[in-house]
């Protein structure tokens, strides 16, 4: 029974964990930019819905949207002015820069917030119910449906919508979208910013369930690494199933070999996936 | 032809065949090249010529086939030992050691090519200076790789690939977007280079060159070989017209 | 590589050797450090910069070598050199084991699997009772930071004429052709699985020196400290800062980084690091080439060259 509830957990911790990888997915996908700075946007976005929670009293899960929003201008003005002047750099570049954007937003944090532990508790945060002898805390299971949709919208919007096709269109073909009329510094502006709300909302969850601190970004980014490149970059809910793989692999990794391996285990599945099916639907650089 | 035509052929294909995702590109293709003989290879865009010469200099695994060359079995062997075996070949998209000079392109063929090349760099550097100047590019010595144009590259592809010291060098499409007299060039530099022993699979587009460089022509359409024998024989040969012009209307 | 470069190289090298005649603490310790970091940013030229494979895991042999030296020293009670060794051994080792499976992965694909190596390496020396565990070790005192001062010279001098042969010889000539096209290479005859894990063993264990004269010099090791991620960062970004696949390129810029960083250091401490990280965003912009190549070309261009590199590169 243990068992099953380990793996229970682990899927609900894999939803939360496909949505971080989300963001990361979208932008290496179509901008072909490895984006390091990844989990310091997560965290940014926790500490906005901390904020939020903490200090304007408004309850985290409304809050969510207003984060998201909030990082959407950040992602949007990050790329439009910074980014896009070395897109089409090495790729070693591209790692570079957002590695120096990932250590400037870091200690911004560290500035602004400091170092201390902090954690976002409504008052419903212990709240859960038992379903089959499996107990289901709700704020997780929220996080795993919140993680669902938002994959769900995203697939939309890259599916059936202008702007996902303007997106899907510029990632494939720059100059042919950019003959038909596509501005590729918006489109690559706007994909930036939806990563970066993506990252926004993972964070606030995040919050939700573990606590924040400014340096949580670097195991995050690494994280959602591994879930990008097990679930590919191509569709939605494929990331939210490589998230899943991973959420699985941790909470039995935490079972078997105590919670210290958790870094190793992410490692470990990466090389597997990586030597053994080498990506070949993945965009090379 | 030579009398080394009648002993074993340098290099003999049995059944090669390659697939990419369902598509047959190369469908049991078999033959041999003899010693210091000029094959030449011709069939429409997309006949699969290209994957033939890949899987012959091993950058491609065929799915089924075996391929001996002088005696011994290569088929899983990886592209650099093939290269120390003494097989060269040129890429139809060219591709120069960008940040190198010209120089130094041509000495990466010497310092690894057959029997694992040249040790020493200056010895290297030597060889590579000769074959720049036989094949032309001597103005560009110490010109970057990334600043040569299109026909200087096509030479530069060519040196690097001689500067091996191939048993068996594999042209794909050299004369591509070269004028008349710059074919012309072309194919003399070919002749001097089979006079000095080598033996060549010549890919090309150019009929005028084929007739006058190959011993024999090998078509391929669709991944199959249709046709094979003399430059006269094979370039009247019905087959070949139609598959080239489509079929005559009667 | 003409004979001025070596006589200047040479007459910098004396020059740094001679500092601790200068009797200044606080300019040696310093150097020692710079010293360090020059190396580390050296020897990742090697897989790096000439190969270019891109590690973000090297950071890993650092920590090997100090685990090395101290685990020795402390639970063996083996003299500093043989300590050294067996660091380095290991480091090389464990080049060898990982670097095959990971060096067949392309690109970003390499990086990535990079990034995770320090981290598991990081847990399973924490977990080991040899090592200290999460404790970590405490190596004997040896007060003369003159001699650790002229080891990092040393080192620095011993790796930066290895990758100086490296440029000028048939070896180097193969890393640079698989950095420039891996396949076209395999076609002319390299054996690119043999150099690439050769140079990432030669990497690894400059990287490992490194890090056991740093063990025995601050006697203390921890998995944080030694595995340290950042470490992992600033090696990449001081080599190249000052021109990957440069024989001094890597040694400048690393050295003007550690002065810039010290001088932010003394004023104000945590901003020190941000203004780093802004120093990085700002040189990948405008000298995405490093600053050797900038002073390749300073005398011809001044600031077109910066124009040039955005349009060259931006979207």
């Amino acid at each position: 029974m243990v068992l099953a509830q380990i793996l229970f957990n682990g899927i609900l911790l894999g939803g939360l964990y496909g949505l971080m990888a989300l963001g990361m997915a979208l932008v290496w996908g179509v901008l072909n930019i490895v984006n390091l700075a990844h989990g310091a946007m997560i965290m940014l976005g926790g500490y906005i819905v901390f904020c939020l929670f903490q200090y304007a009293h408004v309850d985290p899960f409304a809050a969510l949207p207003i984060a998201m929003l909030v990082m959407f201008g950040v992602g949007f003005l990050l790329q439009y002015c910074l980014l896009n002047l070395i897109v089409r750099s090495a790729l070693l570049n591209t790692l570079l820069i957002t590695f120096g954007l990932d250590v400037v937003i870091t200690y911004m944090a560290q500035l602004i917030f400091t170092a201390d532990f902090r954690a976002i508790n409504p008052p419903y945060a212990g709240a859960n119910f038992s379903v089959f002898g499996l107990t289901v805390p709700l704020i997780r299971l929220a996080a795993f449906l919140i993680a669902l949709v938002l994959a769900g919208a995203l697939w939309a919007l890259l599916n059936l919508m202008p702007l996902g096709r303007a997106i899907r269109a510029t990632s494939q073909n720059l100059t042919a979208a950019r003959l038909y009329g596509v501005d590729p510094r918006s489109v690559y502006a706007i994909t930036f910013g939806i990563g970066a709300a993506l990252a926004g909302a993972a964070g606030g969850l995040y919050g939700m369930i573990s606590n924040l601190t400014p340096y949580i970004g670097a195991s995050l980014t690494a994280k959602s690494f591994v879930i990008a490149i097990i679930g590919g970059l191509n569709n939605p809910f494929n990331v939210i199933l490589g998230g899943l793989v991973v959420g699985i692999a941790e909470s039995l990794a935490a079972l078997y070999l105590g919670p210290t391996y958790t870094d190793a285990i992410s490692f470990g599945l990466l090389v597997l996936v990586l030597v053994v099916r080498p990506p070949r639907s993945l965009r090379a650089a | 032809m030579s009398e080394a035509a009648l002993s074993q052929p340098l290099l003999q294909a049995r059944g090669l065949t390659k697939r990419f995702q369902g598509l047959l590109s190369v469908n049991r293709v078999s033959f041999a090249i003899a010693e210091n003989e000029i094959l030449g290879l011709i069939g429409p865009n997309g006949a699969g010529k290209t994957t033939l010469v890949n899987m012959m200099s091993g950058t491609l695994k065929p799915n089924a086939g075996e391929i001996i060359f002088r005696g011994t079995p290569i088929t899983a062997l990886p592209p650099f030992r093939r290269a120390h075996l003494g097989i060269a070949r040129t890429f139809q998209v060219m591709k120069p050691f960008q940040g190198m000079s010209v120089l130094d392109n041509v000495a990466v063929g010497a310092l690894f090519g057959q029997g694992g090349g040249e040790k020493a760099m200056r010895q290297a550097r030597e060889s590579a200076r000769e074959w720049i100047t036989f094949t032309g590019l001597a103005r560009h010595l110490d010109a970057r790789a990334e600043a040569l144009g299109g026909p200087d590259r096509k030479r530069l592809e060519f040196a690097k690939a001689l500067a091996m010291r191939p048993k068996l060098l594999l042209l794909d499409e050299v004369m591509a977007g070269l004028n008349p007299v710059e074919i012309d060039e072309m194919v003399d530099l070919i002749k001097k280079i089979c006079a000095r022993g080598v033996t060549l699979l010549v890919i090309e587009h150019v009929m005028k060159a084929i007739r006058s460089l190959s011993d024999r022509v090998m078509v391929l359409r669709n991944g199959e070989m249709i046709a094979e024998g003399t430059p006269d024989d094979v370039l009247s040969d019905p087959r070949v017209i139609e598959a080239y012009l489509g079929a005559r209307r009667a | 590589m003409r004979t001025w470069h070596i006589v200047l190289a040479l007459l910098v090298a004396a020059g740094l050797a001679a500092v601790p005649w200068l009797h200044n603490d606080v300019l040696i310790q310093f150097g020692i450090n710079a010293l360090l970091l020059a190396t580390l940013a050296q020897s990742w030229n090697i897989l790096g910069g000439f190969t270019g494979y891109v590690s973000f895991g090297n950071s890993v042999f650092y920590g090997l070598g100090t685990y090395g030296t101290a685990i020795a020293m402390v639970q063996y009670n083996l003299p500093f050199g043989v300590g050294l060794a067996i660091g380095a051994l290991a480091a090389m080792l464990c080049a060898a084991l990982v670097g095959l499976p990971i060096l067949r992965l392309r690109g970003p694909y390499f990086a990535i699997a990079t990034l995770g190596l320090n981290g598991a390496m990081a847990a399973l020396i924490s977990n080991l009772p040899l090592a200290g565990s999460n404790n970590g070790l405490v190596l004997p005192l040896t007060r003369n930071d003159a001699l650790f001062y002229e080891l990092a010279v040393a080192l620095l001098v011993a790796c930066t004429a290895t990758v100086w042969w490296i440029a000028s010889s048939r070896y180097g000539t193969a890393l640079v052709a698989i950095r420039e096209d891996e396949d076209a290479a395999g076609s002319m005859g390299v054996n690119a699985t043999l150099y690439k894990v050769s140079a990432l063993v030669l990497s690894s264990l400059f990287t490992a020196i490194a890090g056991g004269i740093h063990a025995y010099w601050s006697t203390f090791v921890d998995p944080a400290s030694a595995f340290d991620t950042t470490l992992n960062v600033r090696m990449v970004i001081m080599c190249v800062f000052g021109g990957p696949g440069t024989v001094f390129g890597p040694v400048i810029g690393s050295f003007i980084l550690s002065i810039i960083y010290e001088l932010l250091a003394s004023k104000i401490s945590t901003a020190a690091v941000l203004l780093f990280g802004i120093v990085i965003v700002v040189a990948v912009i405008f000298i995405p080439k490093g600053l050797a190549d900038w002073l390749a070309h300073a005398r011809t261009s001044n600031w077109r060259y910066f124009l040039r590199n955005i349009r060259e590169n931006r979207l």
